[in-house]
């Protein structure tokens, strides 16, 4: 396991000064600050909600105020390896709704693609601007060594928690101005400005002035929604719901004060399904009726496009390694987890072999729900598992229980080491990509554990990049 | 701005007006309990509290007696009564969470503590001792809330959304107020200006905060009918006014007309309600019953209403 502060019985180079002015805080300054950083995430609101529990639909997102350092050398590594998957993702998206050569190729089995709930058959032959399906990548990482960043998975259809990176940045400014003085990081807080332009840069083809640009969410009570009037806020466009917007003759509007005003771009934080009642879901109350009409006629851009979510598949995942050899011809510069796919008889019978030793997962699951992590499940739990396997094996993928890295918390009065991982935000516009230095650190609060979801009592650290 | 926003603002300042002139005649209420009174009883005055918000056919439903506890538990915290004041603050957060990028950092912290400060007192099992500390928490809350808008929010029609809300709700809880008092206090023509009149006219203006204003306005403690409806009514330095409250609306009105350059019913109809006031003595009120001008005035009122809501919320021009 690798422990991102001390290595071979030292402190590493880039974390001495953060251990010399927060290694020996007396626990009441560290009661008080924690304290505080409680009392302004209260105030702003920084929450998310749990969709299981009814009455505490806001919780407070656990943070802690340790943060995580990554020196210049490791983020250029992390930086270099995620643009050239998000590259590759584009790519992959944009072959699969058109020719398919990696089909052809025989590189990926047809069927993954084709039969899979992600993929939207009504994109097919449809071209998005600038041939950009996914403008917003969000990829968690994990790390195992010194050298060992890997991959853990993709989020391409709409990834959180950037937000998060950006509040926890004030959080510690507010609280540690002296330390931040002290150590270069790199800046956070241009992320919005960066995303507006990544968004503008994808404007439809009928739109000739500068884009109306709008966010879609589903409404306070989606466990993000926080992070919606975040963005909407700092970007300064309008936080708009369904019912806000309408589509007449082909074009989408919203209602204003002063009638109805033209939208051009529509940065969607909700799911494919709940876009548009008559081209997806009908019993979908949140959609806009005509929107994906608008959208294939050019006269509305939706980011990222319908049927981006292919790419989050955690079967397609596995794929990932050879997709970035086939679009980019390069060898990936980040690792692949290893990954078992159950729907490979071979590989099923491994998993169903080795069960306890591994992480089962659903193809399509996230935020922790769905898994099963091997070596401290119930009995009970892992012949469910091994029978969900056996009846339904293309919904099921393995991977390693790995040893994620550690970073301390603050636990009462001392430094504890916990498990983290790392989520950067890479953007892709009209021939450029962006990632902001710096990212969201997720953290497993309970001891031992390896689950870092807010959901399932994970919290998140600032992530200082050091200037180089 | 997306209609969708003005209407949750409209509401939002709504719900906070609301919330103080619970607030306020809780502590009118409070007054009541700790006085002889022995003229009434306090059973009229809670009667007409409950009536004067709107909620008395609730109250009744669930709690049978009048029990000073009861109400103000019903007023304070009972989620079932829609104007309480927990249901207030409650709708106002939503309302303004929804409209989060139109107000600043500082408007939604303000409304977000006293959404987080309030809650706590919930948890705590409600106890009569503790209300005054209770009344002088929301009132401050609501004042933070006020000033911060005031201070740190850009004067655009948002603001203007938001005035029109806070007058709107204060012209028609002022309106109902009288309505209700002016029914408990005539129950036959000799009692009028009689010792009873002179105690609960006192309360009435405690109510709504112009107990110390009637004096500076007429230089006199002595109470005339005329008067009170004058100052209630009619008179526009009184910021409780209907007068003053429509005066604000009719002015936030005509900026979004100059703003968006585009007539409105909305303002014409402030206009006229406005003027109807202005030409209006309070003699001439009371020769016309006050209960029918009342209601006249409130009929206006949710004429204004239709078409605020059909121009600016649902966008039938």
């Amino acid at each position: 396991m690798f422990n991102e502060v001390y290595h071979n019985q030292k402190i590493r180079k880039h974390y001495q000064q953060l251990i010399s002015a927060m290694g020996n805080l007396p626990s009441d300054v560290i009661r008080k600050k924690k304290q505080e950083a409680e009392e302004t995430i209260r105030n702003i609101g920084i929450t998310f909600s749990v969709y299981s529990d009814l009455d505490a639909r806001e919780r407070l997102i656990p943070f802690d105020m340790f943060p995580r350092i990554i020196s210049s050398a490791e983020w250029k590594k992390i930086n270099d390896g995620i643009v050239q998957r998000a590259l590759a993702i584009n790519a992959f998206l944009r072959d699969i709704y058109h020719t398919g050569e990696i089909l052809r190729a025989g590189i990926i089995p047809k069927e993954l693609v084709y039969q899979n709930p992600a993929f939207d058959v009504k994109m097919i032959g449809f071209d998005v601007p600038h041939h950009i399906y996914a403008p917003i990548i969000g990829s968690d990482i994990v790390r195992t060594s010194k050298e060992g960043f890997s991959v853990l998975e993709d989020n391409c259809r709409i990834p959180s928690g950037v937000s998060y990176m950006i509040e926890n940045r004030e959080i510690m400014m507010r609280m540690f101005p002296e330390i931040l003085q002290q150590i270069k990081v790199e800046g956070v807080d241009s992320y919005p400005q960066h995303l507006l332009n990544t968004l503008c840069s994808l404007k439809p083809k009928n739109c000739y002035g500068e884009p109306n640009v709008v966010l879609l969410t589903p409404g306070p009570m989606n466990s993000a929604y926080y992070e919606h009037s975040y963005l909407a806020d700092t970007m300064g466009i309008e936080l708009v719901q369904g019912t806000d917007l309408f589509v007449d003759d082909g074009i989408t509007y919203m209602m204003t004060t002063t009638g109805p005003k033209r939208v051009d771009i529509i940065y969607r934080r909700i799911d494919d399904k709940f876009l548009d009642p008559l081209s997806y879901d009908n019993s979908s109350l949140i959609g806009i009726p005509g929107l994906f009409n608008s959208y294939k006629s050019h006269n509305l851009s939706i980011l990222s496009a319908p049927g981006s979510g292919l790419a989050d598949d955690k079967a397609i995942y596995s794929y990932m390694p050879d997709i970035i050899r086939f679009y980019q011809g390069e060898s990936p510069i980040l690792d692949n987890i290893c990954t078992w796919r159950c729907h490979i008889e071979d590989e099923r019978k491994y998993v169903l072999d080795n069960i306890t030793k591994l992480v089962v997962k659903e193809v399509h699951g996230a935020g922790g729900y769905g898994m099963l992590i091997g070596d401290r499940a119930s009995k009970n739990n892992i012949n469910k598992f091994k029978n969900k396997i056996k009846n339904n094996p293309s919904n099921y993928i393995a991977q390693p229980i790995l040893n994620l890295s550690t970073v301390p918390i603050f636990n009462k009065s001392s430094l504890e080491q916990r498990h983290v991982d790392f989520r950067p935000f890479c953007l892709v516009g009209q021939n450029f990509t962006k990632l902001v230095s710096g990212g969201l650190t997720r953290v497993a609060l309970k001891k031992g554990s390896l689950v870092v979801n807010s959901s399932q009592g994970g919290g998140v650290k600032d992530t200082w990049v050091l200037a180089e | 701005m997306l209609s969708r926003t003005a209407e949750n603002l409209f509401w939002f300042s709504r719900y906070i007006e609301r919330a103080d002139a619970t607030i306020r005649l809780l502590e009118v209420g409070y007054r009541m309990s700790v006085m002889p009174n022995t003229l009434q009883g306090y059973r009229n005055e809670w009667e007409a509290i409950l009536e004067s918000i709107g909620s008395k056919a609730e109250y009744i439903e669930k709690n049978q007696i009048f029990e000073r506890k009861k109400i103000e538990f019903f007023l304070l915290f009972d989620k079932r009564n829609h104007s309480s004041v927990i249901n207030c603050i409650t709708k106002a957060r939503e309302n303004i969470r929804l409209a989060r990028t139109a107000v600043t950092l500082e408007v939604w912290n303000a409304i977000n503590s006293s959404f987080h400060e309030f809650s706590e007192l919930i948890n705590a099992k409600y106890n009569p001792k503790n209300l005054l500390e209770i009344i002088d928490i929301v009132k401050r809350q609501v004042n933070t809330i006020r000033g911060t808008i005031l201070n740190t929010q850009l004067l655009n029609d948002g603001y203007d959304f938001l005035t029109i809300g806070t007058y709107f709700e204060r012209a028609d809880f002022t309106a109902r107020l009288i309505d209700v008092k002016y029914y408990i206090l005539l129950p036959s023509s000799e009692d009028v200006g009689s010792q009873n009149d002179q105690f609960q006219w006192g309360m009435l203006l405690r109510s709504i905060s112009s107990y110390r204003a009637y004096n500076w306005a007429y230089g006199t403690n002595e109470y005339s009918y005329t008067k009170i409806i004058d100052l209630l009514i009619l008179n526009t330095d009184c910021p409780r006014s209907l007068a003053f409250s429509v005066g604000k609306i009719s002015e936030h009105f005509h900026s979004l007309v100059n703003l968006y350059n585009h007539s409105s019913k909305a303002h014409n109809q402030a206009k006229d309600i406005s003027k109807k006031l202005k030409n209006k003595t309070a003699e001439a009120i009371t020769e016309y019953g006050l209960h029918e001008f009342l209601l006249n005035f409130l009929d206006d009122m949710n004429d204004l209403y239709d078409f605020l809501n059909q121009k600016y919320f649902r966008g039938i021009q």
